[in-house]
């Protein structure tokens, strides 16, 4: 009689803790329809006169100018907006959890400021205005180059949090001196280029950039799956995460490793917009916890939503003009970040 | 004793600040000694459309940036230049004899301690740049500093005019800007008749930047009468949509590049390439003015700045190439390099016309 | 059986650990005492394989503990660490399932949740199960990381002071809930301990560390005596027997020269 009680009990605890889980999968679901419902909106707005109806026929016949509008011009930029999304969503998750800090992002590890560096030496030495694979190379060699370092300096102090944050702050601070030196250097249209490049604009992406920015930010998702328990024991402490068998140090120089690279692929493109890195993740863990297995998942998503959502109305909320997409993500991120905040306070660290 | 330390320390202050003071006060009365005994002082406007008492005549000149450094030049006041911009390098062919003049920091962020060892008569900047610090910490060394842009079309010519009074070359200042409007008045005069102007889109330097009103390009494109696409906007360079470029179907495309330097180039290609690359984005193959091949790529040296007008003439020329069919922009930029400059002409400006009619 | 021999470590030219033999037998407690800086953690970061001894061996069960993959040694020796630095929310369920790691392949399974909420059960933390980890009392926390390394399904348990920064009846909750899961669940427990009073009362054995060599290694009765408790802490004290336990009153630290004389003894 006892024993069935208890074993009832158990029964209970173990669905509850379910039933939380299925909470958050249903979210994510409610999440993901949220995005499809903006990926459409977005697909039938825009500058050109052609009508809702014609912007969805478009996916399926050719409708003449509307099909070539919406192909080669809209999807192209929702695509990318996605994959900048869900790149930046997902590596600020990871190095929030593997750096175990909340104020981790892809600029805490200089690696924005790093892509800058890149971007600015291609606009002057390498012709970057007109030859934007010159600025998409830069900013990646240069990306690649700030993430060699940390890696570097981590192999030989050891991997901890500690080490990675001061050498990624370090590295932030060189790079963007770096970068303000050189615009000290530069021409009236070469600090203009400059200027925009750090807005952030999708307007050169095409189905060229999506396929490199996919390869480097879609691959490197299924391992970030792979290490999320990991991660979730990493956010414990690397003693105990150790204790329980996580190869710690490999785990944390893989995965910033990957983030560094899917961060890369988003940034390269389009210019920085990093504050995504910052805020999807808080706001994913607002909504749904700290389990990194729908942290994740989550933060892509959430990633891809507002960087979708900023884009589509920086290019269409005062026409003809484009809002610069870093500065519409900052306007539509930062007031629903701190209306979370001020609202789940109580709960949150 | 605490109170006679305190008194002590009051002495103590009043002992450093009164040689100060004196200091002070023997160089303002310097300071107006010198302008009671060198002649007199004009009121001039400057960019801003201040009012501004300068003394005359101005005999050195400290430059921050190449489109002043232009301007003297074809006023023929090299020797008044004590002092450049350190970007000059940039364009070192075209200003070769300036090369060795001390160099006093950026277009932008001037060096202020560089200028006042200099220590010229004026230091002439744009409007915006380097910013107000720089009066600041120049006025205690009795250097002014002068905001004229040089650059807007609209107001070259005054500006001009303006600095030959100042440096003495009242002559040349005037014959230089009545040589800008001679050239601009010809193009006006003959889009009077012109009804239906085409419409244009003008790009700058980054890709989707365009040029609103506001910006030195949106005026060449006025001037070259064309109708910009971006006449109502409220920005000066705003980004745009490709969509909205193509929706609205220009009938010319602009396009600027500041990649090296005309003067040096000595074929077409580079303007050809970029004019390609343009024309090959996604879907513009649907826009008028790439379907009939016009879209021209033009070098920043006749973008905006001294050289304007003359890529006003390249412009207009391209946008009605029978209007303007006896107009040849090439001579008169060697005219205006010739005469005015006093170099021997040179280089490649612009992308390959492929529309027919003359280059 | 958990065997130590021979055990030294040396941190750069320092030596921390010097020829520990010492067994752990299963059901047994353990406790490791004293003072700070004596080489008590680095004696439990060899056992958990976290760093690597330069001499000697820890064996289980004759097995080398050394040379097994972190994952077969997490299933054998579970940890209780002495915090928890999570700047995150996570409930308490979440931080229990950490220690079913040594399972998991990638994501945890069904059998995984089951094991996590029979021991929330067993040690009746069921009632905190959804709540954040952060928002539970300091003696909760302890008792869930306990229950995280329950969750390991150890042969034996390393602990790191678990009564620190713990009010005195939750210290008392925590020893006496480690006295009955050795005990009913047939686990090896060592401990790093800092109150002797409580080794003395709960531990099979206790353990004294001093400058690194083991000073001695048996009952509470026979450890705790005054001349080995000021032999290795330096302070005069009163030993009192209550209930059969020996319960330690420190008075005085010891005066220098009466430390310098016992060091020339």
């Amino acid at each position: 009689m006892n024993t069935d009680c208890l074993t009832i009990k158990n029964q209970d605890m173990k669905n509850q803790y379910k039933a939380l889980k299925y909470r958050s999968l249903v979210l994510l679901v409610v999440f993901f329809g949220l995005l499809s419902v903006i990926v459409v909106i977005a697909l039938c707005v825009g500058a050109s006169s052609i009508s809702v109806t014609d912007s969805i026929l478009a996916l399926i016949e050719d409708n003449g100018m509307a099909r070539s509008i919406v192909w080669n011009l809209r999807l192209p930029r929702i695509i990318m907006a996605l994959l900048i999304g869900i790149g930046l969503g997902t590596s600020g998750a990871v190095f929030q959890a593997v750096l175990r800090n909340p104020l981790a992002s892809p600029f805490t590890l200089g690696i924005g400021s790093s892509a800058g560096f890149g971007a600015v030496i291609a606009i002057m030495f390498f012709n970057g205005l007109v030859n934007e694979y010159a600025v998409v190379t830069g900013a990646f060699i240069f990306t690649l180059l700030s993430s060699f370092i940390i890696l570097g300096v981590s192999r030989y102090k050891g991997a901890t949090a500690e080490t990675m944050i001061l050498t990624g702050i370090a590295l932030m601070f060189l790079f963007s001196s770096l970068s303000s030196f050189l615009q000290y250097l530069g021409t009236k249209e070469e600090v203009h280029g400059i200027v925009f490049w750090f807005f952030g604009s999708l307007s050169k992406a095409g189905y060229r950039e999506i396929v490199m920015s996919g390869i480097m930010i879609l691959i490197p998702m299924p391992f970030m799956f792979r290490f999320a328990f990991d991660f979730n024991l990493m956010t414990a402490g690397d003693e105990s995460a150790r204790a329980l068998g996580v190869n710690v140090p490999g785990v944390r120089m893989f995965s910033i490793a990957l983030a560094s690279l899917m961060t890369s692929g988003a940034i390269c493109f389009t210019g920085v917009i990093g504050f995504i890195g910052l805020v999807a993740p808080h706001i994913a863990r607002m909504i749904f916890g700290s389990d990194n297995l729908f942290l994740i998942p989550a933060s892509a998503l959430i990633g891809g939503v507002l960087v979708l959502s900023a884009d589509t109305l920086g290019r269409t909320m005062w026409l003809p003009h484009v809002i610069p997409i870093g500065i519409v993500t900052s306007f539509i991120g930062v007031p629903f970040f701190l209306y979370l905040l001020i609202k789940k306070t109580k709960e949150y660290w | 004793m605490p109170r006679l330390l305190s008194n002590f320390k009051g002495f103590n202050t009043a002992g450093f600040f009164l040689p100060g003071l004196i200091i002070l006060i023997i160089i303002s009365a310097r300071g107006t000694a010198w302008a009671g005994e060198v002649a007199q002082s004009i009121v001039i406007e400057d960019a801003f459309g201040r009012e501004i008492s300068v003394n005359i005549p101005v005999q050195s000149i400290v430059v921050l940036n190449s489109d002043v450094l232009e301007v003297l030049r074809s006023l023929g006041a090299q020797d008044l230049v004590k002092g450049i911009y350190s970007e000059i390098t940039k364009d070192g062919a075209f200003f070769q004899e300036f090369l060795d003049r001390p160099r006093v920091g950026s277009w932008k962020n001037a060096n202020a301690e560089l200028i006042a060892d200099l220590n010229p008569c004026i230091v002439i900047a744009y409007e915006n740049n380097p910013g107000t610090e720089l009066e600041k910490q120049l006025s205690p060394f009795g250097i002014q500093v002068l905001r004229l842009n040089f650059y807007k079309l609209g107001t070259i010519a005054k500006e001009i005019i303006t600095l030959g009074k100042i440096i003495g070359r009242e002559q040349q200042g005037e014959t230089l800007g009545a040589w800008y409007g001679k050239k601009l008045d010809v193009i006006q005069k003959r889009l009077d008749s012109v009804k239906e102007k085409p419409l244009v889109y003008v790009e700058s330097y980054s890709a989707f930047h365009t040029a609103g009103p506001g910006s030195g390009g949106h005026d060449m494109c006025v001037y070259a009468g064309g109708r910009n696409l971006a006449d109502e906007f409220k920005v000066p360079y705003s980004e745009v949509t490709s969509e909205w470029v193509i929706s609205k179907q220009p009938d010319v495309i602009f396009k600027a590049t500041a990649w090296g330097n005309g003067f040096e180039r000595n074929d077409r290609i580079f303007f050809n390439n970029v004019r390609d690359e343009m024309a090959a984005r996604p879907s513009w193959n649907l826009i008028q003015a790439v379907k009939n091949n016009r879209v021209h790529v033009l070098d920043s040296g006749i973008w905006t700045g001294p050289r304007a007008v003359i890529g006003v003439v390249y412009m207009a020329k391209r946008i009605y190439p029978r209007l303007f069919n006896d107009l040849d922009p090439e001579q008169i930029h060697k005219e205006f390099l010739e005469s005015f400059q006093r170099i021997p002409y040179q280089g490649v400006y612009i992308s390959e016309n492929l529309s027919g009619g003359s280059k | 059986m958990l065997q130590v021999e021979n055990l030294s470590f040396n941190y750069g030219k320092t030596c921390v650990l010097k020829d520990i033999d010492l067994n752990v037998k299963k059901g047994e407690i353990i406790s490791v005492l004293g003072p700070n800086g004596v080489g008590k953690t680095t004696l439990l970061n060899c056992l958990l394989g976290m760093i690597k001894p330069c001499f000697g061996f820890i064996k289980m069960d004759d097995m080398d503990i050394l040379k097994m993959s972190p994952t077969h040694r997490a299933r054998l020796i579970g940890y209780v660490p002495q915090a928890f630095p999570s700047k995150f929310p996570m409930t308490v369920f979440d931080a229990v399932l950490m220690g079913r790691k040594p399972y998991v392949r990638f994501v945890p399974s069904g059998k995984d949740l089951e094991v996590v909420s029979k021991v929330l059960m067993s040690m009746n933390l069921n009632h905190l199960g959804l709540k954040d980890f952060d928002r539970i009392s300091g003696g909760q926390k302890q008792k869930v990381l306990i229950a995280r390394a329950i969750a390991q399904e150890p042969g034996y348990l390393v602990l790191d002071e678990p009564s620190n920064n713990l009010d005195v009846r939750h210290q008392l909750e925590v020893m006496d809930m480690l006295k009955k899961l050795a005990q009913k669940k047939n686990i090896g427990i060592i401990m790093a301990m800092h109150s002797l009073n409580l080794a003395s009362r709960f531990s099979d054995r206790i353990v004294m560390l001093k400058s690194g060599c083991m000073v001695c290694n048996g009952t509470p009765l026979e450890v705790m005596t005054p001349r080995i408790i000021e032999t290795v802490y330096k302070i005069e004290v009163n030993i009192n027997r209550i209930n059969g336990y020996p319960y330690t009153i420190p008075l005085n630290p010891m005066p220098e020269n009466r430390i310098h004389k016992e060091l020339l003894n």
